[in-house]
């Protein structure tokens, strides 16, 4: 009696496939551990790992590979070693790196037979999607958020890619809804979070990707005036470690800002008026409160409590930055903090600040609990949805494997107790698709020889028939096109285009125009005699669509949530008007963590949509 | 600043462990986990059970307890992460639970190795534990004591299958298992009153439209949108006989008037909060009717008759029962939608809500306090509860737990008042049931088999001779669908009755298959589907699944039966 011997039983010929199959893991965070134990246990023969994250106290509720003694070591390398005891016959490979290396290029992606996504972020899982599609390997796609999560298979030509439902990009604020004119908690915590705490201790707010910094005619001035108080606030900078700093700070942002502000009348004809506060009355005020309150996160601080907080806060930072400083060798870039959702005085500063911005603007205050899920796009995640998703990914991969990719399905996780899976067939996919209704192939390419005229001539217009009317374009922008012919001499090396890189053609003909071309480049040295540039396959490369049919495009409407739709597909029409009527209203939120780089809509008052990400 | 006491630390190592699923059922569920001891009776392969009780340390439940007497083989490491190569020859209940408790130090977790004949017919062997999972097989004069116990003390009892590609799992809850924290879907908790407004909110409506025509845009483009469907619900009422728009039809014609009354000549072309209000039109204009379910909860008998020691959740049920005879509707909850208004509107707005909720509270609040000293109750309920419940008042759920099968070697199974609607079920196109049935005969095979030499140890069917045992498994699961459709007196087509035998059929083929051999990817997630369901029960938040449910991992599907 061996140890697969149930396998082999339940699974019959297919146990032998899964054996001696070649599978990749993307991400080893909730999911990841839960799909790496069930994918060892089930028998696949190798699996490659990549994880670029690492292990944080906030997983070890979930990602059970991971211990206390693990934190701040690799998941990717943590996994494999917790995971491979488990099944000695299995081959696990980790690397603690970004799925965006180029080293791994399309034809390692080709290597496998199966790649499963357990991301967290939407520009990963679209960097895989757009692998997969040019390897030509089948993807499974997974994400969960709560208690929702959700399955789909992808298969180049066959259903839809991930890119084939326009996935919203973060959305972020109008800068003077932040500086000038908060109407929600919301604002204020961004304000805290991506302009004080970054002028403060990071870089410049030029760098906040939630404010946006676009004027036009109207704000122009207000915009010209919020640059100046900004400068006013680094050379407040200057005087950091010194007893007057909170007070110099706290006087700049809450009182000499706000009264400029006030001063503004027109802008508060409509509007209830900022009211500045008064650093000495406060301070007298928490002579009683003292930032012990900070640990309380759950209730809603007084000002005066909040006051404690700031000054206490911005202390420890301060004193945090003059010590990396100190230690830091002269002549290397100035040391920086960045807010993260975990680290305790940057979350007290950012929640400290943000409701004492909002009381000034009559904003409702929050717990620093709230506050750390709003600043933080914390993404609800519990083992349990894990589990049930990691399961079902290796279930859909079965049907891959099988070669029964019209039983394979799109599965969701939904908390109705009427259903708790629910499933729909795969989509074919959308002809409009800027990802996968392309034509594909590899080039090889002997970069130091090959010249763009050598693509655009000899490759394009000869061998492949294009006409006049094209372009050609990078990852960087535009090559080619018939009014800037200027780079035809230049060779592919010169123009930054290496292994690995990505080559877009897209024909402008009038008629008959072909679907886009994504050529991805393998360098190789050529003969010199033969062409320095080479298809090693025929491909064929269809015309475009003429108008498409309404009916098609229907299907895809409800794709209103960003990311990874969220349970079940069928509820979205409502969310979407919810979430649309609030867009409107305040140019919607998101913010981009650029810690960890998931996203989420945060849910302020209401428990609005949420995406589905967990790391 | 020197007379700042230094800085504490903020939340606790715990709290920051925790703080991705405190997020689902905050502090209370969290505290409801740590409070629970878990009974986990293992046997067969024993893989699910230990996956799910990983999805309950993980998340930090207080204790577990593994019952399970098996020495481990080399086949248990094929499938159980939580199993080594060393423990082989040990007792799987030791090794697993070592390993289980290395997920989380917080959770204490303890194993019995005594076979389960002799600890289950101990006096108080039950007794320790909060909530009771056992999984198949396991014998029926057990699964029935079991049964008993969960019937008397009210104890949570969770009966586990997983075999091969299909798993099954049903719920025996208290008779009476209600639930204030349902955590509804955010689109279905607004309850504005719209076609109930009282006095405030008309005032405020008033204040807000008076002089529409004369308003500025700036002014006219911040009304609330609240305000404005108030507004054109008074005028067509005066000119529909009082009533407001009932049907489809007069609600679509309504806000036809809505749309018209924006103006399209401000710099904007359009209003936000004009959109805003024809889009809330078809959704907010219905009267503020509870839910039939909620409506049935005030006439259940444990709410018209409080006594002295009725659980505190029927005493508030009664005071709004109360609530809801005297003016026809709920207590209003009292949040309000973001919407485009002026911040200073949209206070006061909130302010109209938030007093209304408060004084509809302070009614329902005065009325427990009543039957409370009526009833001569000792302990007071808590304020915090009774507002709790008025603002979920119309998504309070009360789910009636009832035993679910326990297969006897010499009885048929009795479907009572579930047949008809079971047979109807078997009658849909991809119905689980005929799996559900499967399991049943499958159990009546173990029950009535035992292993060779083995006195006690029962015997799975095609553990030794499929073919043999899927003729009888079968037989048995054919007469099981017979009894049922006999019992719910129900005439099926003759085609109709033969495509649901050959699925019976089907399922009981691949069962016997698997000869009761688990698949780590089906265990996990069955573990997944059931520790999920344990943590409702055990929060006492969102709804469980009432009372079975079944899954099919060929399809990926589920379905949720009531047996």
């Amino acid at each position: 009696m061996g140890r697969d011997k149930f396998a082999r039983q339940s699974l019959g010929a297919l146990h032998t496939r899964i054996k001696q199959s070649r599978v990749l893991m993307v991400g080893a965070g909730g999911i990841g551990c839960e799909l790496l134990k069930n994918l060892v246990l089930t028998g696949f023969g190798e699996i490659h790992i990549v994880d670029l994250d690492t292990i944080d106290l906030s997983n070890l509720n979930r990602q059970f590979l991971f211990r206390n003694e693990h934190i701040k070591k690799s998941k990717a390398m943590v996994a494999k070693e917790s995971a491979g005891k488990f099944n000695p016959n299995v081959k696990i490979e980790a690397y603690h790196d970004n799925i965006k290396d180029p080293k791994f290029n399309v034809a390692w992606f080709k290597g496998f037979g199966v790649v499963f996504n357990a991301l967290d972020n939407l520009e990963a899982r679209r960097h895989v999607n757009k692998m997969c599609l040019a390897a030509d390997v089948p993807l499974v796609e997974s994400g969960t958020t709560g208690f929702n999560g959700q399955v789909q298979v992808i298969r180049k030509n066959r259903t839809e890619c991930y890119d084939c439902v326009t996935k919203d990009p973060p959305k972020s604020f109008p800068v003077c809804t932040i500086r000038s004119t908060p109407s929600q908690p919301i604002h204020c915590i961004v304000w805290g979070k991506s302009y004080l705490f970054t002028e403060i201790f990071g870089t410049s707010e030029d760098d906040a990707p939630d404010m946006d910094m676009n004027e036009d005619s109207d704000n122009a001035k207000e915009i010209e005036n919020l640059r100046q108080e900004s400068q006013a606030l680094r050379r407040i900078r200057d005087s950091m470690g010194s007893e007057e700093f909170p007070r110099l700070v706290f006087n700049k942002v809450f009182k000499e800002d706000i009264e400029r502000l006030r001063s503004m009348e027109d802008m508060w004809k409509n509007r209830r008026a900022p009211e500045a506060l008064d650093y000495d009355a406060l301070a007298q005020e928490a002579l009683g409160a003292g930032p012990a309150v900070a640990q309380k996160d759950q209730v809603v601080w007084t000002t005066a409590e909040n006051f404690a907080v700031f000054v206490d806060s911005l202390k420890r930072l301060s004193n945090r930055l003059e010590e990396t400083r100190a230690n830091a060798d002269v002549g290397n870039s100035t040391a920086i903090l960045s807010f993260d959702k975990d680290d305790v005085d940057t979350l007290d500063f950012v929640a400290a600040s943000a409701n004492l911005r909002s009381h000034i603007f009559g904003i409702e205050t929050r717990s620093k609990f709230d506050i750390k899920q709003m600043a933080g796009n914390i993404i609800p995640a519990i083992a349990t949805t894990n589990a049930m998703t990691a399961s079902l990914c290796v279930l859909q991969a079965f049907k891959v494997m099988r070669n029964e990719l019209e039983k394979a399905k799109m599965v969701f996780l939904t908390r109705s107790t009427e259903r708790v899976i629910s499933s729909e067939p795969l989509r074919p996919p959308n002809p409009e698709c800027p990802v996968c209704s392309v034509a594909q192939s590899t080039l090889e390419v002997d970069t130091s020889r090959a010249t763009l005229k050598d693509l655009v001539e000899d490759l394009l217009r000869l061998q492949l028939g294009y006409g006049e009317e094209f372009s050609v374009n990078s990852e960087a922008g535009i090559l080619y096109d018939p009014e800037e012919d200027e780079n035809l001499p230049k060779a592919f090396n010169e123009l930054g285009l290496k292994d690995g890189s990505f080559i877009t053609v897209i024909d402008e003909s009038d008629e008959n125009a072909k679907v886009n071309l994504v050529l991805s480049i393998t360098e190789k040295s050529l003969d010199k005699d033969s062409k320095p540039i080479n298809l090693p396959a025929e491909i064929t490369i269809a015309n475009k669509p003429k108008a498409a049919p309404v009916a098609e495009t229907n299907g895809h409407v409800e794709a209103g949530t960003n990311g990874v739709t969220n349970g079940k597909r069928k509820r979205e029409a409502d969310e979407v008007d919810i979430e649309s009527a609030n867009a409107t209203k305040r140019g919607k939120v998101a913010v981009t963590d650029p810690q960890e780089n998931d996203i989420l809509v945060v849910d302020d008052a209401t428990d609005g949509a949420i995406l589905i990400d967990d790391d | 600043m020197a007379d700042l006491p230094p800085p504490v630390q903020g939340p606790t190592a715990k709290e920051k462990k925790y703080d991705r699923q405190l997020r689902l059922w905050g502090a209370t569920g969290q505290q409801a986990l740590e409070n629970s001891h878990i009974l986990l009776m293992n046997s067969g392969p024993g893989v699910t059970g230990l996956e799910t009780l990983k999805n309950l340390v993980l998340p930090g439940i207080g204790q577990f307890t593994i019952q399970d007497s098996a020495v481990v083989s080399e086949a248990d490491l094929g499938v159980s992460f939580f199993l080594e190569e060393e423990h082989v020859g040990g007792f799987r209940a030791e090794h697993s639970c070592n390993l289980l408790k290395e997920l989380n130090p917080d959770v204490e977790g303890h194993y019995i190795t005594e076979p389960i004949e002799t600890f289950a017919t101990q006096p108080d062997a039950f007794k320790p534990y909060t909530l009771i999972l056992v999984t198949a097989p396991v014998r029926p004069e057990i699964l029935a004591k079991l049964s008993a116990h969960a019937d008397a003390s009210l104890v949570p009892l969770f009966y586990i299958h997983s075999v091969g590609f299909y798993s099954h799992f049903s719920i025996h809850l208290p008779p009476a298992y209600p639930i204030v924290d349902t955590h509804p879907s955010p689109e279905t908790t607004t309850d504005l009153r719209l076609l109930k407004p009282w006095p405030e909110l008309l005032q405020f409506a008033e204040e807000k439209t008076s002089n529409l025509d004369a308003m500025a845009h700036d002014d006219h483009g911040h009304i609330p949108y609240i305000a404005i469907l108030l507004y054109y619900l008074e005028q067509w009422k005066k000119e529909h006989g009082g009533n407001p728009p009932q049907n489809y039809k007069e609600k679509t014609a309504f806000r036809d008037i809505v749309t018209k009354a924006a103006r399209t000549n401000n710099p904007e072309g359009g209003e936000e909060n004009f959109d805003e209000a024809v889009g809330a039109v078809l959704k907010s204009l219905n009267p503020p009717e509870p839910s039939s379910s909620v409506k049935d909860l005030f006439k259940e008998k444990e709410c018209v008759v409080i006594k002295q020691d009725s659980p505190s959740f029927w005493v508030i049920a009664h005071a709004i029962g109360l609530f809801y005879t005297k003016y026809g509707v709920l207590p209003v909850p009292g949040s309000v939608p973001d919407m485009k208004a002026r911040s200073a509107d949209y206070v006061q707005l909130q302010n109209v809500y938030k007093s209304k909720a408060r004084k509809d509270f302070a009614e329902v609040l005065e009325s427990v306090r009543f039957v409370e000293r009526t009833a001569n109750r000792s302990t007071q309920i808590e304020e915090k509860d009774v507002e709790a419940f008025c603002k979920n008042a119309a998504h309070i759920k009360l789910v009636r737990g009832r035993p679910f099968h326990v297969v006897q070697p010499n009885e048929s199974i009795k479907w009572a008042d579930r047949a008809k609607a079971i047979v109807q079920n078997l009658t849909f196109p991809d119905s689980l049931v005929p799996l559900y049935i499967a399991f049943l005969a499958w159990d009546k095979f173990a029950a009535t088999h035992d292993q060779d030499g083995l006195v006690g140890a029962q015997q799975v069917p095609g553990e030794t001779d499929a073919e043999t045992d899927a003729g009888k498994v079968t037989g048995i699961a054919l007469k099981i669908t017979d009894d049922l459709i006999k019992e719910a007196v129900a005439t099926l087509e003759e085609d109709e009755l033969e495509t649901i035998k050959s699925q019976v059929r089907e399922f009981v083929e691949e069962l016997v298959r698997a000869g009761g051999g688990e698949l780590h990817n089906i265990a996990a997630l069955t573990g997944g589907l059931v520790s999920q369901e344990v943590i409702k029960v055990i929060t006492e938040q969102y709804v469980p699944v009432d009372n079975t449910c079944i899954f099919d991992g060929v399809k990926s599907k589920t379905a949720v039966i009531r047996v």
